[in-house]
């Protein structure tokens, strides 16, 4: 454990080998990320054991120094972050390893590769950081990694929007995040999480800044995590490579708001009002993202819409106090959203369209990609006996527990539209009859399934670690020394359960009848007023183009007519009147003695009567 | 005897310098301006011998150094009369605005 | 030990002037060689000093001090009004020192593409490098000003003889501006001259100090002469409204004119404002740190805005110039530690970033004729690797951790939330235009469809991969591990701390 610093070096050095040296290396660059992921996996993996038996540990040393003040980077390993650790390498590992089969033949393999390092590294740093600082540094270079994974098909004009929307979107958030960070250091001292909490708990620091700064802080998981109002960009991002949607816009980076929040859960448990922010931002997003999910053709983009939903989710266990519930989501919903992401980069893989209108009747072909699938569907419907049941089944009642009422009833409604849109997903692409030419249509690759089938398996029983049924270890485990993170397990009313089983079965009932049956139409929405708000994801977009983007434009355009008008005015004015000078002065350069004696004349008579009236210098 | 004070034959001799100062200055005959000078030279004697008879410590100086003034200045008309000629011959003109080839 | 180390190093560039005389005209490559080799020893020679003083050595040994020129009679007046030759360095000016030899080097590299008069070129090029050396190792106000008006003329030649097409242009209003700086400057240090009868840095300091009575200068005198010292340095840093002359001469001028000119000339302002605004009036400093940082923010989110709506690249990377020089007037607004540092690595941090970004766009000027974002889109089909190092370029310059910029931005924000939290929010939305600016920019030359035949169009090749590298490494460096600068600043500061009384 005191190596674990090693961990997030393996892909730093993945990515600087293959930027240099990719070139040369071709498709043999897939085999050096591969294995460098594995090894940090590995690595992982037996931090995480050693962290069963063994404390907290923690090592830093100084980075900065200004003035007297010494700002450090290091890591730790504690409960959090060795969780962590294994789920984000493992999930990095798998889409390394799936990437060698969806790249191939990809003439820049050795880029994406080296991108993929460079994220996985960010990534893995971000999770050990043990203080605000260093979380930001590796924030923001995870930002680059996706931003650069974005836009990885550069050539197309929609990946560089994407990307430039994406980075713009998160960086508006990390701005939050770095100012509520500058406060808190002024506040506590320090950018240590420890003595930040230490502060806190003191209360050496005024509620009124707890709550500033946690909703700064908040601003900056919402803009990561994709939350309302800054969840613009996650859709877009899926013009990534598929495999990246898995790995960065599904299971890791986009859940490091999340992280964030759970990392500084002391601070945010100090001010209801800012939990009860979180709680409200993540129940809205959820059902939000999940009604706009509803409509969605794209097949990447329904994911990416039940992606923001569940980090709503998320954010909700978070703000209703149920730390354990948030984590447990977040890492149940790494495995079946990057299975889900796999599964679906197999069938664009197979179909070359990503357009489910056009799809159909993979079931058929596609024997492995289509099982795996459901298994996702399962998970992600909160079906009972798959992990995502168990999880979001935690938040519910930690949300009642909580006292969140409404939000509660937000959330259940969430999970019926969740059931619902996943299930039409699932219906449209797999079941009935394929509605276009699917005669070239292959299973992929065994490099590509068997990462998939890994995921299946975790997808299902990642749940039982923390279970009503067999024992909350994972809960006892988390919370383990840490009083201020709450108990271990909330207990909750057991018609919860009963009724989130209800519900999502009754979401899967419903798509079944509307999109495999056909006892009700398929475009049940019509082309009403509701359906095109929803297609177009409430114009939140086009509100942004009309109102901050043409604002910033406008500012811009103001400022260049200060500039060509007032500024250059300025620079007129000064040439016009030195040239000014310079012509009074050659007037008197005629060539004329008679005009220079006047001159000299004149001077002299100037001086003789400034020295008489002034009495001379030595006065 | 009743003398004359010394500021009469100052002014005489300011009034005098300033008209050969306008005249030097203004006219464009260069002979005019010759002429000219030869007044502010001849102002300056005034000055000069004015002093060697009512200044502070009366001497003979200055009415010696009012003789090296007329002896430059006849010297110095000489000159001037000869590039006059020179001039005349050359350019048939003794406007002074014509004669700036200095300036160029 | 050291006899005249600084002078050497100074003034090491005459040799190569020396040698470059006795090369022919015409023979092209003989110039560039001797032009190159002459900027090496005054590196060699910094970066050794910088070695030593890490491994601990004093500065104090590389003062060096002759009798110049007096005025009145020594034997009444003694020591006062006399101006000394004095050269000596202090952490700060050393880090400019390094900076200034590595970018002249790297500039000298970048003058590969200058295609006429190599000869006058390289010859104004090092005498250009005498004057910026100079500057940052003078003791001495009047030396101080001497080595300032040298680096004006050969700038003034560089940018009007080898610039674009409107070079002629943007070389007046460069020496009519700066010359109006350095009036304003050269008045404010006869009136200390004429004052306190000395002109060396450090016993000005010290007098201006003990004279808290003001006996030898009102405390409106004082507030005067650090506004004119503002004016004139804020020329050069640019300060809003004082820019204009700056964005022609970014636009105007040869790439490897613009590297030194944006790398160095403009740090000199920045470098006069701690230096001696900062230095020898620390007391009427606090009193106008408000109006610094708003300036600041206002230079910040001035030039931001404008280089969004510019589409010409070299434009852009003008007004974030700008922009950027607005986290070095809020750092030393702040007028705390953090702020303080921060802005000091901004300094170096823009000078490094300025001067890659620049090089890039003589890179691909060199080869596409232009600079014009919507003509070059898709770069990085056709030049792959150029296309990388913009992109890392724009990433340091919008302060991406890892990199220099982001450490200077970070502190620079760190002080002055802790003096004017609301107008640090304020200049906070900066942080966000200066992405949106840069992507838009950058983005738009390499992504998207390709818009031009990049067929027989070379990547970057040879002698052109040393200053790309060298400059990304030494950003990453800086960026990874900063102790590298903030050891050899911690004495600076200190002074400046303890002259400000914090």
């Amino acid at each position: 454990m005191e190596n674990a610093w090693i961990i997030p070096l393996f892909p730093l050095l993945s990515f600087l080998f293959l930027i240099f040296f990719g070139k040369r290396l071709k498709d043999a660059s897939a085999y050096i990320g591969i294995l460098l992921s594995l090894a940090s996996f590995v690595y992982s993996l037996l931090v995480l054991f050693e962290r069963f038996t063994s404390p907290t540990h923690k090592a830093e040393s100084v980075w900065l120094t200004i003035g007297d003040v010494q700002l450090t980077a290091g890591f730790e390993v504690n409960q959090l972050n060795a969780l962590m650790l294994v789920i984000v390498s493992l999930v990095s590992f798998l889409v390394h390893t799936y990437s060698k089969g969806y790249m191939h033949g990809d003439e820049r393999i050795h880029v994406y590769y080296a991108y993929l390092g460079l994220f996985t590294f960010a990534m893995l740093g971000l999770v050990l950081s043990p203080n605000l600082l260093q979380t930001y540094i590796f924030w923001e270079l995870v930002g680059l990694g996706s931003f650069l994974l974005i836009g990885f098909y550069f050539y197309k004009d929609e990946a560089k929007r994407a990307a430039k929307k994406a980075f713009i979107m998160t960086r508006i958030g990390d701005v939050g995040l770095l100012i509520g960070m500058i406060l808190l250091f002024w506040q506590a001292g320090s950018f240590e999480y420890d003595e930040i909490f230490a502060a806190v708990e003191a209360g050496a620091i005024s509620s009124t800044m707890i709550t500033l700064t946690a909703i700064l802080i908040f601003i900056g998981a919402m803009g990561k995590s994709g939350q309302f109002p800054l969840h613009t960009w996650l859709p877009d991002a899926m013009e990534g490579p598929t495999p990246v949607s898995a790995l960065i816009h599904a299971a890791t980076m986009v859940a490091a708001g999340v992280y964030l929040v759970a990392s500084l859960f002391p601070l945010f448990t100090a001010s209801e009002t800012a939990l009860m922010t979180v709680a409200i931002v993540g129940a809205f997003t959820a059902i939000f993202a999940a009604s706009i999910g509803l409509v969605q053709k794209d097949i990447k983009r329904v994911l990416a819409f039940s992606t923001v939903s569940q980090l709503g989710y998320m954010m909700l266990a978070l703000g209703s106090a149920g730390y354990v519930a948030g984590v447990f989501h977040l890492m149940t919903h790494a495995f079946f959203k990057a299975l889900l992401f796999l599964a679906a980069g197999s069938v664009i893989h197979a179909v070359h369209t990503q357009d489910i209108e056009k799809m159909g009747g993979l079931w058929k072909k596609l024997r492995v990609t289509g099982p795996l699938f459901l298994i996702g569907t399962l998970a992600i419907s909160g079906v009972p006996l798959f992990s995502g049941f168990f999880s979001k089944d935690e938040i519910l009642i930690a949300a009642w527990a909580h006292g969140n009422t409404v939000l509660f009833w937000l959330a259940v409604v969430a999970a019926f539209f969740t059931a619902f849109y996943m299930f039409r997903l699932f219906f449209m692409v797999f079941a009935g009859e394929s509605r276009t030419d699917m005669k070239h249509v292959k299973e992929s690759p065994s490099v590509m399934t068997i990462p998939m089938v890994v995921l299946a398996v975790l997808a299902v029983v990642a749940g039982y670690v923390n279970t009503p049924w067999f024992g909350t270890f994972l809960g006892d485990w988390l919370t383990d020394g840490n009083p201020a993170l709450g108990h271990g397990h909330i207990e909750g009313p057991a018609w919860i359960m009963i009724v989130a089983t209800i519900v999502s079965l009754l979401g899967i009932f419903l798509a079944w009848l509307i999109y495999s049956k056909r006892s009700l139409a398929r475009d049940w929405l019509g082309a009403s007023t509701l359906y095109n708000v929803l297609y177009n994801k409430y114009y939140i977009d086009e509100l942004y183009e009309v109102t901050i983007l043409k604002v910033t434009k406008g500012i811009s355009v103001l400022l260049r007519f200060i500039e060509t008008f007032l500024v250059e005015g300025i620079v007129k004015g000064v040439a016009g009147a030195v040239s000014g000078l310079g012509h009074v002065g050659s007037k008197f350069q005629n060539g004329q003695i008679q005009r220079y004696g006047t001159v000299a004349f004149i001077g002299v008579a100037i001086l003789i009567v400034v020295f008489t009236v002034t009495g001379g210098y030595l006065k | 005897m009743s003398s004359v004070p010394l500021s009469l034959y100052l002014a005489l001799a300011l009034i005098l310098f300033c008209i050969g100062l306008y005249g030097a200055l203004t006219k464009r005959n260069i002979i005019i301006v010759l002429i000219s000078i030869e007044l502010m030279l001849n102002a300056v004697n005034i000055n000069l011998v004015a002093f060697s008879k009512f200044g502070v410590m009366p001497s003979i100086t200055g009415q010696i150094f009012a003789l090296f003034v007329m002896a430059v200045a006849a010297a110095e008309v000489a000159i001037g009369v000869a590039i006059l000629i020179a001039l005349y011959r050359n350019r048939n003109t003794v406007n002074i605005d014509e004669v700036n080839t200095l300036k160029n | 030990m050291n006899v005249a180390y600084l002078s050497i190093l100074v003034f090491s560039p005459l040799l190569g002037i020396l040698a470059l005389l006795l090369v022919p005209k015409a023979n092209e490559s003989l110039i560039k060689i001797v032009g190159l080799l002459a900027t090496l020893p005054a590196l060699l020679m910094s970066l050794v000093v910088f070695f030593q003083y890490r491994t601990g050595a004093s500065l104090a040994s590389f003062t060096e001090e002759y009798k110049w020129f007096q005025f009145g009679d020594p034997s009444t007046l003694g020591d006062l009004f006399s101006i000394k030759y004095e050269l000596g360095i202090d952490g700060f000016s050393l880090v400019m020192l390094v900076l200034t030899a590595i970018l002249s080097t790297l500039a000298a590299i970048a003058s590969i593409y200058i295609k006429k008069e190599w000869k006058g070129y390289f010859m104004l090029f090092l005498l250009l490098e005498i004057g910026m050396l100079g500057v940052f190792a003078a003791e001495n106000l009047i030396l101080f000003f001497i080595f300032f008006e040298i680096t004006l003329i050969p700038t003034f030649f560089l940018i009007g003889k080898w610039g674009y097409f409107e070079k002629e242009k943007a070389a007046f209003s460069f020496l009519i501006y700066n010359g109006l700086g350095s009036a304003v400057l050269l008045i404010v240090i006869m009136v200390l001259f004429a004052r306190t009868g000395t002109s060396n840095i450090e016993g000005l300091t010290a007098i201006i100090a003990s004279d808290s009575q003001h006996l030898l200068l009102s405390a409106g005198a004082k507030m005067g002469l650090l506004v004119a010292l503002l004016i004139a340095f804020g020329v050069k840093l640019p300060i809003f409204p004082l820019h204009s002359w700056m964005v022609r001469v970014h636009v105007q001028a040869s790439p490897s004119v613009v590297m030194l000119h944006a790398g160095i000339l403009l740090k000199i302002g920045a470098y006069g404002i701690i230096r001696f605004g900062m230095g020898i009036f620390p007391d009427q400093f606090q009193e106008i740190a408000v109006v610094i940082a708003v300036l600041g923010v206002v230079n910040l989110l001035y030039g931001a805005f404008l280089a969004l709506v510019q589409i010409d690249f070299k434009m852009v990377l003008a007004y974030s110039s700008i922009s950027h020089m607005g986290i070095v007037l809020i750092g030393l607004g702040a007028l705390n530690e953090a702020g303080i540092q921060g802005a000091i690595f901004q300094v170096v941090s823009h000078g490094l970033i300025a001067a890659l970004l620049f090089f890039l766009v003589g890179v691909f000027y060199e080869r596409l004729q232009t600079s014009n974002i919507p003509n070059l889109g898709g770069m990085a089909k056709g030049m792959p690797i150029t296309a990388g190092f913009l992109l890392a370029g724009a990433m340091a310059s919008l302060g991406m951790p890892g990199m220099s910029g982001f450490v200077s931005e970070f502190m620079a924000f760190l002080g002055l939330f802790k003096e004017m939290p609301i107008l640090a929010a304020v200049g906070a939305l900066g942080i966000i235009l200066t992405a949106v600016y840069l992507l838009r920019a950058v983005l738009g030359i390499t992504y998207g469809k390709t818009q031009r035949d990049f067929a027989g169009i070379t990547d970057i090749r040879r002698a052109e991969w040393i200053p790309a590298l060298v400059l990304m490494g030494i950003i990453v460096l800086i960026g990874v591990y900063p102790s590298v600068l903030t050891e050899p600043l911690t004495s600076t500061l200190e002074t400046i701390m303890l002259g400000i009384g914090g």
